[in-house]
């Protein structure tokens, strides 16, 4: 079992929490304020996700980039394999809000869609 | 000089001015027009491409584009008026307003104005910087305009300066380009982002937080070679032999916002010293009768939710008739109190308190007095001065009458 | 290898004044500039003040040539459209011991034939210049500010529609005589002259020993400046001077409005050993801001909105008493070489008529003629400064004339266009805000960057990573974010 110290971020006092962790089980040991923070501090421990932005590369559009993210959080770990493929993709404009661009980035089952609309230059 | 009569004018298309233009045509407003500089709307919205925006508002947490999507589709839903690439020159007390666009100079006559022109960086001068003036530096929100909706790389050996979310964010967006971000240089003994921003942005990457530090010097004659921090003490003074370069091409400064209101001091509009935007009333209104003020001009927000909130109002009350003021409560910010809007209150009702403190503290009572009376308590968990509060307060009819001065402080 | 009647090394005020003048008659004019635009130098980073000649000691080359540059200016302003903003001066007194200062600067003055000079008491001062508390002042008419940027362009503009031909970025490497014509060796080429102007300011030694030993020394001396907020600016109506200080480490700091509305605060002055080294450091801006509070108590910290400094050519070092008066001469050794060293204030005033005398001195070794169809571009008033008739019209013909770019300064696309259509062909974004001063507010290019970038991509097809702030090496961007391959 390994000790770590995981920040809360639930809200912005920042609580350093410490857990105990196996990969698989986790017990707060010590430093949250409330009930949140043992939730978020067990799950960034065992599976930290995160919520991945960039841009993508838009052909003739009016503006050459368009704004994306992944539709749910995908494992930490993963996030530059996500960002590679982001950086290859090109796209042709018009782009919609909402509409899917990659579809199961990196193998995470999760689909990167953009965020913004382009209209065609 | 065309010219067009509207109900409200708005000064601004960003989140404050749409989220005003949509409340007041909620409310009842016949012809609502917005007017903004750039050719899009959203103002810093569509370059703000991460998430975190509307969570309190909408319970999802969208990215800029997408928070300013949604506002712009509830505009045009509403059938408000956009005059884009406009630039507004001037305001005048009859609340006439002379505007330039490519199809040539506006007077647009409004039975009340809106300001919601939003702010500017500080810049290196702000807190003057010394060394040479290479190109390479740039402020953090200018940097990310050209990353994120030009296409542009300003460099790749980063060191930041300004630990506030916009320095944060700034700082993984260069990492997620492949740039190498040395550090974040920050003066107070804690980072001032939020802690979410500081683990998703900063740990999550190993990147470096310098605290206590600030950046003495700038060395590149022509583009940046390397800058020099330094330790602070209590009294932020630099600690003798504490210096250090640091070899990079890029220094971004996220050093703050002013509220940007050049504008009305045309009119003779009354500015807050500590918050640089207009003195208000709970209506948001400001001394010139028909003018309000909302958005980052009004205050610097940390979340989008409290100025949309402040802004939705500010659009509502600017469709009522201008009634004359029977009198003026004074209120002031006391005890561990930095500023609190409004300054002034001028009629009983819902009073939407904002406020920030001057110093962090936990376990305390933010409390309201009028006059010598205390009012008001209620026990917060948290304070920090990074993290505006809001409050709603109804005021009696009574107290209204009777109070001549009111104060907002913490207090154990 | 392409030959010049006159070549003139150096694109400063000095070298444009010159140009300018030159360029009047049929003469093959060349002028070499290392920089990316011309007035990179000294000429760029001053004060920008017109001088009365009251600072300059009687009989010497700076207080005849100041006394007539100053004549010079006032036509010369009409004829070329710069702008100059004549706000007389006023050196003030904190005490009787000081007032005696006065006494002699009035003395000087009247050698040098300066008009309209006379001392003023504490309570006739706070009439004019209600925010200046003193005990008494000496009243400078004939003194005033311009902006040395906007100046030197248009007469380097001017020569340059004249068919002077500008060499920006171009370094002078090294010089020979070969019989009757110098043999110019530079980084984009060899060209000969008739005639070599050394007008390169503080590479003017380093110029020199190219052809001979010089027989003077240079001493940088560099100058740090404060500019405050358009909305102090207010504060005063004339410069004001303090009396010039004794004691070390006092710089008695000058306190100039400028043309713009602005206050500059400045300058230092600090011999350095490089004379590239023009860093602005702590101790000097604190200095400034606390000393331009003294003498006038309304100044606040937050008013600041930009800092700079420039280097200045010294003739004298400071254990000399750093004053050399300046040298202008042809050289025995090699005629047809003129030097000019050490043009350090009142040099921007003196520079129309430090031009006419070379010019003379020009006519002595080549005759010339004067052309009978020399143009004349003056600068255009901004579209912000007209009627709203004249802007109507303007954006009628050109909507560019409608998008305004610049928020602080309320400057537009055109003008930004136009800056960059400049005859010498700079591009760098320092030639669009010295042009059109776009980038020179509170926000220094908070908003307008973006747009000036765009206009130099679309318009001017300039690549991102193409774009440079001031000199070659100032890029200002790595490239393209997507498609550039790390």
């Amino acid at each position: 079992m390994n000790k770590k110290e995981i920040t809360c971020i639930v809200c912005p006092i920042g609580c350093k929490i410490l857990v105990k962790t196996d990969g698989n089980n986790c017990e707060i040991l010590d430093g949250n304020k409330c009930n949140q923070g043992i939730s978020y501090a067990k799950s960034e421990a065992l599976n930290p996700c995160r919520v991945i932005t960039s841009s993508i590369f838009v052909k003739n559009g009016s503006w050459p980039l368009v704004s994306v993210k992944t539709t749910k959080p995908v494992p930490k770990e993963k996030i530059f394999k996500v960002l590679d493929e982001i950086k290859k993709a090109q796209i042709k404009a018009p782009v919609e809000t909402g509409q899917i661009l990659i579809k199961n980035v990196a193998n995470t089952k999760i689909d990167i869609i953009a965020t913004k609309s382009i209209k065609s230059q | 000089m065309i010219q067009q009569n509207v109900d409200v004018a708005v000064i601004g298309a960003g989140p404050a001015g749409l989220a005003a233009a949509v409340s007041a045509r909620k409310n009842g407003a016949k012809r609502v027009l917005i007017l903004d500089r750039n050719n899009w709307r959203g103002g810093i919205l569509p370059q703000c491409i991460h998430d975190g925006f509307g969570v309190e508002e909408t319970g999802k947490s969208m990215t800029g584009p997408e928070y300013a999507n949604m506002y712009v589709k509830m505009a045009e839903k509403q059938k408000i008026e956009f005059m884009l690439e406009t630039m507004v020159l001037d305001l005048n007390k009859k609340l006439e307003i002379t505007a330039v666009n490519k199809n040539g100079l506006h007077k647009i006559k409004a039975k009340s104005i809106v300001l919601a022109m939003g702010c500017r960086e500080k810049t290196r001068w702000s807190i003057m910087i010394p060394g040479d003036r290479p190109s390479g530096i740039f402020t953090a929100g200018v940097a990310q305009t050209f990353i994120n909706l030009y296409n542009i790389l300003p460099g790749k050996n980063i060191v930041l300066l300004g630990s506030g979310d916009v320095g944060l964010i700034m700082a993984r967006r260069l990492k997620f380009e492949g740039a190498n971000v040395q550090g974040v240089v920050e003066i107070l003994p804690f980072p001032s982002g939020l802690p979410r921003n500081v683990v998703q942005c900063l740990d999550d990457f190993d990147i470096p937080i310098y605290l206590n530090h600030t950046v003495t010097r700038i060395e590149g004659r022509q583009r940046l070679k390397s800058v020099t921090i330094a330790q602070v003490d209590e009294n932020k003074d630099i600690i003798p032999g504490s210096e250090r370069k640091i070899k990079c091409d890029t220094l971004l400064l996220s050093l703050g916002l002013i509220p940007e209101n050049e504008l009305p001091k045309n009119i003779g509009i009354n500015l807050d010293e500590k918050t640089g935007g207009p003195i208000i009333n709970q209506l948001y209104e400001t001394n010139i009768p028909g003018v309000f003020a909302c958005g980052n001009c009004l205050q610097v927000y940390d979340t989008v939710d409290a100025l949309s909130k402040g802004a939705s109002l500010a659009g509502k009350n600017a469709v009522k008739k201008i009634e004359k003021k029977e009198k003026e409560i004074e209120v002031r910010p006391g005890k561990n109190v930095r500023y609190v809007l409004p300054q002034k209150i001028t009629q009983s009702g819902l009073v939407h308190f904002t406020l920030r403190v001057t110093k962090p503290d936990q376990s305390v009572n933010l409390k309201i007095k009028a006059d010598k009376k205390e009012i008001f308590k209620k026990k917060q968990r948290w304070v920090n001065p990074a993290n505006m509060m809001e409050l709603d307060f109804e005021l009696s009819d009574e107290l209204f009458k009777s109070a001549k001065t009111m104060e907002v402080f913490l207090d154990e | 290898m392409k030959n010049f009647h006159v070549a003139i090394i150096g694109g400063g005020v000095i070298g444009s004044a010159i140009a300018w003048e030159l360029s009047k008659y049929n003469l093959n004019i060349a002028v070499f500039e290392m920089g990316s635009d011309v007035c990179s130098g000294t000429s760029k980073a001053n004060s920008g003040v017109i001088h009365s000649g009251i600072n300059s000691a009687s009989g010497s080359l700076k207080a005849k040539f100041c006394v007539e540059g100053n004549k010079l200016l006032r036509p010369l302003s009409d004829q070329l459209g710069f702008s100059i903003n004549w706000t007389g001066k006023y050196v003030i007194a904190k005490n009787q011991n000081e007032e005696k200062e006065l006494n002699k600067l009035i003395k000087v003055g009247k050698e040098n034939n300066v008009p309209g000079l006379k001392i003023l008491d504490g309570k006739e001062l706070k009439k004019k210049e209600p925010k200046v508390p003193c005990h008494s002042a000496l009243w400078v008419p004939n003194a005033g500010v311009m902006l040395p940027y906007e100046f030197t362009i248009v007469l380097a503009e001017n020569a340059a529609i004249n068919d002077t031909k500008f060499f920006l970025d171009t370094k002078v490497i090294d010089i020979k005589k070969e019989k009757d014509v110098f043999k110019i060796m530079t980084t984009k080429g060899n060209f000969s002259s008739n005639i070599v102007i050394n007008a390169a300011g503080l590479n003017c030694r380093k110029i020199h020993s190219m052809l001979e030993k010089p027989d003077f020394k240079i001493y940088p001396c560099r100058g740090e400046y404060l500019i405050l907020d358009k909305n102090y600016g207010n504060l005063i109506n004339s410069m004001i001077y303090p009396v010039p200080p004794k004691e070390l480490g006092v710089l008695g700091v000058h306190i100039t409005p400028t043309v713009e509305g602005n206050i500059l605060l400045g300058p230092s002055a600090e011999f350095v050993d490089d004379a590239d080294d023009k860093k602005t450091t702590k101790d000097m801006m604190k200095l400034l801001l606390m000393e331009a509070k003294e003498i006038i108590p309304s100044i606040q910290n937050n008013s600041v909105i930009a800092a700079y400094s420039g280097t200045r050519c010294k003739l004298a070092s400071p254990e000399e008493g750093g004053w050399a008066d300046y040298k202008i001469y042809e050289s025995k050794q090699n005629p047809g070489f003129i030097s000019l060293a050490g043009i350090e204030s009142p040099g921007l005033t003196a520079a129309p008529a430090i031009a006419k005398h070379i010019a003379n001195m020009v006519s002595k070794k080549i005759s010339f003629k004067p052309k009978n169809n020399f143009k004349t571009k003056k600068i255009s008033k901004r579209f912000i400064d007209l009627k709203q008739g004249e802007q109507q019209k303007l954006i009628g013909k050109d909507k560019r004339w409608g998008r305004i770019i610049c928020r602080c300064e309320h400057i537009t696309e055109a003008e930004v266009i136009n800056a960059l259509s400049n005859p010498l062909g700079a591009k760098t974004l320092s030639a669009v805000k010295y042009r059109c001063r776009a980038g020179m507010g509170r926000c220094q290019g908070g908003f307008c960057t973006q747009h000036i970038i765009r206009i130099m991509e679309q318009e001017f097809k300039l690549k991102p990573e193409d774009i440079k702030l001031k000199s070659q090496e100032s890029y200002l961007f790595l490239g393209r974010n997507r498609e550039v391959k790390h």
